[in-house]
């Protein structure tokens, strides 16, 4: 579980003030409902006190008085008590719940818009897995902090405030034993939980390593039973294990610990109490209810002091979270429209690299001083090494990152006076990682054109190849793809990637690698679908197969960074030089592949050059 | 510490089977069943002490406040209050501590025995079994039995033992009054279960969506490209607002259950105890009970009643927990492939002649993958199998490790019977590459060292390394041999791989050794190098290649051709030649593709 990895991640969570303002300000929406609730829990927690006064009061004002006109009056108020007190809770349970649920809401739809923003540069150094636990993990906490946890503390603060409150009314002297014995109890209870949550911290790490080693044993079984590595492995294993046991068991005993010392602390407040009456019988201080509202008031308070308790051990927790999401909020998207930067309707025209250098990281320049013209309508082939920089000039070319040194111009602009969206929209791109959403094939094509009729769809799919085989399946264009595409073979995916490109109907076409392991077969059927969709528009391609590269106008040849050799098919064969290699080698495992003998009869025909 | 004795760490699970589930996972618990039953015991006392308070408040009001007939000090009295307190605390703990030892305990005994189950079960089992399904299996269903009995089967004690001891109390106290408290018991108890249910059937179709909005955002985040590419943002972004809601809106539903089930569950509680508030004060009242009972009443039936509330939590979470037993003994239930079942130990090395004699196999009765299949090599000689996929290359490599034993037939290694060895030795004597071996994510160097069985020195490793040509690749990486492989390491492309298994066998040492041979993947320079390392790793050792073209089995010694799981042609390069063939056909083939490269090379220029 990738998301387990990044969950406790950059532990800070200092008071600060900032971050309170800026919680607040995600709360100042819905001012009413916090509102709400806290009427409501104000409401419930004075009651929760009442209750036990009015216990008090059967015994003093009913029973020793021997009075059932007053019992019967006192028990009237308590039933109508109950039922207040019923309402309220449905309110602040509601309230508190529902609130929970808009504030997630709102800060994963925060979170989810600002992501959109963000640039590649941002991805590229950013794990999915970390972004993934702030918008999943990190909401959930700061959005319980600013619910449940605002609830529990006001609870809990209230009801310790109208019990002290009530246990002065009855005895003074009694109450500030109470008063005494509060701080003591509030500190334990805190020291504990804060441990609590500690191990629990450490169980949850022990634990994503507890998965990730299963993952390892089931994914790997092949090469550990080839290796005999059972036994090593086992005992690997059993350190973890024993780590886990270890950790929960200490927070288990914790946890086991903590009521009961928190119990005794209070139960001496208690024999105080008693120790304290006995000597005062007779002197009519204290009445038997007293004596039971000051136990039922001791034993209660120790559910807020809890409560409390937990809350600030949390807190820290939280906060951190608050921080962290507030930072991916403010992180500012590097590639962004200037002020003032146009749409010129359209982005035909010659494309000019100008000196461009570019780098990822410091000192490792991957494009160096880079001078290219490509002719509005001209097909150009980017061939080469992998790591040579033929991706990173699509990436440039898209505008996913920016020139670091020269620049780019496309009809005469320079492309950073463009706005984005104008760039992007008429630019459609086939990725060799073809990344297919969860929904239907239908939708995946639709992505390129969401307005798209099925005729335009089935058109699109038709010259990209792919209709034959979606055409085969039992649903057609309406069959799930799975979660990333699982259900179809990478080749497939690559072929609705290239419909969906084709849908868009795009002014100038890039593909990187974008039919690698498409079938020689299938291929050679998408040819003419190619020619039909290069026509009239500027294509860029990075390819390796020979069909693809000849059909060029030019050929790149991209390595360390520069154009090691440029010219038609023809001649840069004469050149005998990288070309020439790359060709040959090429040439020979093509043939192979296509004169494969064992394939079936019907792929083992060799292809016309 | 803890019992780690023999008989609780040695215990084979397979016998904590049952058709009772409940029996199963008390078997389960074996050697911490005496534990679990002082956990439940030690509830009982602290329910216990805490009834005692009440008591003895009872005491103390009518004894001491209303009259003076106490016999003890004061103080006495209040340190029997502190005293109680004490005593419930420590008994608290002390179960709490037993159940958490029991939980914990069978719990590391259960991971542990997964775990070994797992890298133990054959093959055939691991072909046919999802990945995902297992490792979920081996933690949330595994965690939900944790539950069960550090939580709920200790909670289920614990309300219950609450129930018995305070009802006892007050039957004592007065048996009218305790009945009467009572009668809205099986009310609270039946809403609970009822509400339960809900909330667990509300809480799943919440996680649901939560997987839902999980995968959407994943998709969205790894596809970021994608959603640049054609500008999408606007679609992804109304995309994701729909998953967002409807998280909040069953969010909602779940919260709507409890803000009905809270009030609702008080206000029962509420009116059973108001109805017995009633009831014991008019009884005091006309002096069938004392002030002291009231007291002690009004204490202990909150501990009856609202307790109560909670079981219905515990009672539908222990139903899920069985159903986890279920699917972790289904995995507990498969059968084990023994790694030293062999008779035969050789005395020496083994030196690696092998003979085929009509081997036949099968993985299910349907299909006969293997027929009749026979051939010898010697020691040191180099076999080479081909064919396309599925003819059966593969699986008459899987036999020589027993990944998988004959149907039928023999097969010989050095003389003796194939299966009298155990697997264990074979397997430490069969080295093998794959085309693209799994790494684990662990260093560089752990990863060459991986089930080599012993302290390798680091010259020996950069030696290894160096002979499968990897050397230098290794030392480009940010920490050299120390980096990291995967998720939050270096990415290693698949002809790396493959050289790292090179080099990891080479440190091995094997016998015999089975290669896989395709370069497909790599670049020109790479292939050679590759090549090369391969070469030195034959050297003196009896090899299997799986081949996928021509040029890297000309120097075999036999070439076997399959297809359909039989042998069609045999011989050496120079012997398959001169009969005609599938064999003559590829060769031919080859030199077809080298006229024609010839002749395109010419007509383009």
């Amino acid at each position: 579980m990738p998301s387990d990895f990044y969950e406790e991640e950059e532990f800070q969570g200092q008071l600060n003030g900032n971050v309170f303002k800026r919680i607040g300000g995600l709360m100042r929406p819905h001012w009413r409902w916090v509102t709400g609730f806290l009427i409501a829990v104000i409401l419930v927690s004075i009651l929760d006190a009442y209750f036990t006064y009015l216990s008090k009061q059967i015994i003093d004002e009913g029973i020793l008085a021997g009075d059932t006109a007053a019992l019967q009056r006192i028990l009237i108020q308590y039933g109508t008590m109950i039922i207040i007190q019923a309402v309220a809770v449905f309110a602040f349970v509601y309230l508190v719940g529902v609130l929970g649920e808009k504030v997630r809401y709102d800060m994963r739809q925060m979170l989810f818009n600002h992501l959109q923003k963000l640039s590649l540069s941002y991805y590229s150094r950013t794990p999915v897995g970390w972004i993934m636990s702030r918008v999943t993990n990190d909401t959930e906490r700061v959005a319980d902090l600013v619910t449940w946890g605002l609830l529990d503390s006001t609870w809990g603060v209230i009801n310790i405030i109208t019990a002290m409150g009530f246990m002065f009314a009855i005895n003074w002297q009694l109450a500030l034993i109470v008063l005494a014995v509060l701080p003591i109890l509030l500190y334990v209870a805190y020291e504990f939980r804060k441990r609590i949550l500690d191990q629990f911290r450490k169980v949850r790490k022990v634990n994503s390593k507890i998965t990730a080693s299963y993952n390892e044993n089931i994914s790997g079984v092949r090469v550990i039973k080839a290796l005999g590595r059972e036994d090593e492995n086992l005992n690997e294993f059993k350190v973890l294990s024993s780590d886990m046991r270890r950790f929960g068991y200490r927070a288990a005993w914790l946890s086991a610990l903590f009521l009961p010392s928190v119990q005794i602390i209070s139960a001496f407040a208690l024999g105080g109490i008693i120790w304290y009456s006995g000597a005062h019988v007779g002197t009519a201080l204290l009445t038997v209810g007293s004596i039971q509202a000051f136990v039922s008031y001791m034993t209660s308070i120790l559910w807020p002091i809890q409560d409390l308790a937990r809350v600030f051990a949390e807190m820290q927790r939280s906060l951190a979270s608050a921080e962290r999401i507030f930072s991916l909020v403010d992180t500012p998207p590097e590639i962004k429209d200037k002020p003032g930067a146009i749409d010129p309707g359209t982005i035909q025209g010659d494309i000019h690299f100008e000196h461009l250098s570019f780098w990822y990281e410091d000192e490792m320049p991957v494009i160096k001083d880079l001078n290219l013209t490509i002719r509005r309508g001209e097909t150009i082939a980017l061939v080469g090494s992998t790591g040579g920089g033929k991706t990173t000039i699509v990436n440039l070319l898209c505008r996913f990152y920016e020139p670091k040194r020269g620049r780019i111009l496309i009809g005469n602009h320079d492309y950073t006076d463009l706005s984005l969206q104008s760039i992007q929209s008429r630019i459609g791109v086939v990725l060799q990682t073809p990344h297919l959403f969860s929904g239907t094939i239908r939708d995946n094509i639709a992505y390129g054109r969401l307005n798209a009729t099925p005729e335009e769809i089935e058109r699109a799919a038709r010259l990209a190849g792919a209709h034959r085989f979606i055409s085969n399946l039992e649903k057609g264009y309406d069959e799930e793809v799975g979660e990333g595409g699982v259900l179809l073979s990478v080749g497939q995916k690559q072929l609705i990637s290239l419909a969906r490109a084709v849908l868009s109907d795009p002014e100038i076409f890039i593909m990187d690698e974008a039919t690698s392991s498409v079938d020689t077969l299938t291929e050679a059927a998408i040819q003419k679908g190619m020619d039909a969709i290069m026509r009239g528009r500027t294509s860029i391609i990075i390819a390796h197969r020979l069909s693809t590269i000849k059909r060029a106008s030019r050929i790149l040849v991209i390595e360390d960074g520069q154009i090691a050799e440029m010219g038609t098919h023809a001649e840069l064969l004469k050149l005998k030089g990288k070309y020439y290699n790359l060709y040959t080698r090429q040439f020979r495992f093509e043939r192979e592949d296509a004169y494969d003998v064992f394939k079936d009869a019907a792929a083992a025909q060799p292809l016309e050059g | 510490m803890f019992h780690n004795s023999k008989g609780i760490s040695d215990f084979d699970l397979r016998n904590a089977n049952s058709s009772n589930r409940l029996l199963g996972l008390w078997r389960l618990m074996r050697g911490y069943q005496w534990d679990y039953i002082f956990a439940t015991l030690m509830q009982g006392l602290s329910a216990y002490s805490k009834t005692a308070t009440y008591l003895l408040l009872s005491y103390f009001v009518d004894h001491y406040i209303l009259a003076s007939t106490g016999k003890y000090p004061v103080w006495l009295i209040a340190l029997a209050f502190v005293a109680a307190a004490a005593f419930q605390g420590f008994f608290t703990f002390l179960s709490g501590r037993s159940a958490a030892r029991t939980a914990e305990g069978t719990i590391e005994r259960l991971r542990n025995y997964l775990y070994d189950h797992l890298q133990h079960l054959p093959f055939a089992y691991h072909a046919e079994t999802d990945t995902g399904e297992l490792i979920q299996r081996c933690t949330s269903d595994v965690d939900a039995l944790r539950r069960f009995y550090n939580d709920q089967a200790i909670g289920v004690g614990r309300i219950v033992l609450l129930f018995l001891v305070n009802f006892v109390a007050l039957l004592q106290l007065n048996v009218k009054l305790a009945l009467y408290s009572v009668v809205a018991v099986p009310v609270i108890v039946v809403t609970s279960v009822y509400f339960f249910k809900k909330v667990s059937a509300a809480y799943e179709s919440y996680q649901e969506q939560d997987a839902v909005l999980s995968t959407t955002l994943q998709e969205n985040l790894s596809g970021v490209r994608v959603v640049k590419a054609f500008a999408r943002q606007p679609h992804e972004i109304e995309k994701f607002e729909r998953t967002n809601w409807e998280k909040y809106l069953r969010g909602k539903k779940l919260l709507t259950i409890h803000s009905l089930f809270w009030p609702i569950s008080d206000t029962i509680c509420g009116f059973q105890m108001l109805a017995g508030f009633m009831l014991g004060a008019l009884m005091t009242i006309r002096g069938e009970i004392t002030v002291g009972n009231y007291l002690a009443y009004a204490g202990l039936v909150v501990w009856i009643i609202f307790p109560l509330r909670g079981l219905g939590r515990l009672i539908v979470e222990m139903s899920n927990g069985l159903v986890s037993y279920d699917r972790v003994f289904k995995i507990i239930k498969e059968i084990r492939e023994p790694l030293d079942d062999g008779s035969y130990q050789p005395k020496t090395d083994i030196r690696g002649e092998i003979v085929f004699d009509h081997v036949n196999f099968e993985y299910t009765q349907q299909e006969q993958v293997l027929h009749d299949v026979s051939f010898k090599i010697e020691a040191g000689k180099v076999v080479a199998l081909l064919g396309s996929t599925g003819s059966g290359k593969t699986t008459l490599v899987n036999l020589l490790p027993r990944f998988y034993d004959y149907t039928s037939g023999k097969i010989l290694l050095d003389g003796h019977e194939l299966n009298t060895y155990s697997r264990r030795y074979l397997r430490k004597h069969i080295g093998i590459v794959e085309q693209e071996p799994f790494l684990f994510s662990r260093s560089i160097r752990d990863n060459i060292t991986y089930g080599v069985g012993r302290d390798v020195p680091q010259e020996e490793v950069e030696q290894a390394a160096r002979m499968a040509a990897i050397h230098d690749v290794i030392l480009s990486f940010p920490e050299g041999y120390r980096t990291l492989v995967g998720e939050r390491g270096v990415t290693v492309s698949g002809g790396q791989k493959q050289r790292l298994a090179i080099a990891r066998t080479l440190l091995k040492n094997p016998c015999i050794l089975i290669l896989d041979d395709s370069t497909s993947s790599v670049d020109t320079e790479t292939e050679a190098q590759i090549r090369m390392a391969m070469q030195s790793l034959m050297k003196d050792r009896t090899t299997f290649i799986i081949a996928h073209r021509i040029q890297s089995i000309m120097n075999a010694d036999l070439i076997l051709v399959m297809e359909n799981g039989r042998i069609i042609q045999r011989g050496t390069h120079q012997s398959l030649l001169k009969e005609a063939g599938v064999y003559k056909q590829i060769y031919e083939i080859q030199t077809r593709i080298e006229n024609e490269l010839e002749e395109e090379l010419s007509s383009a220029v």
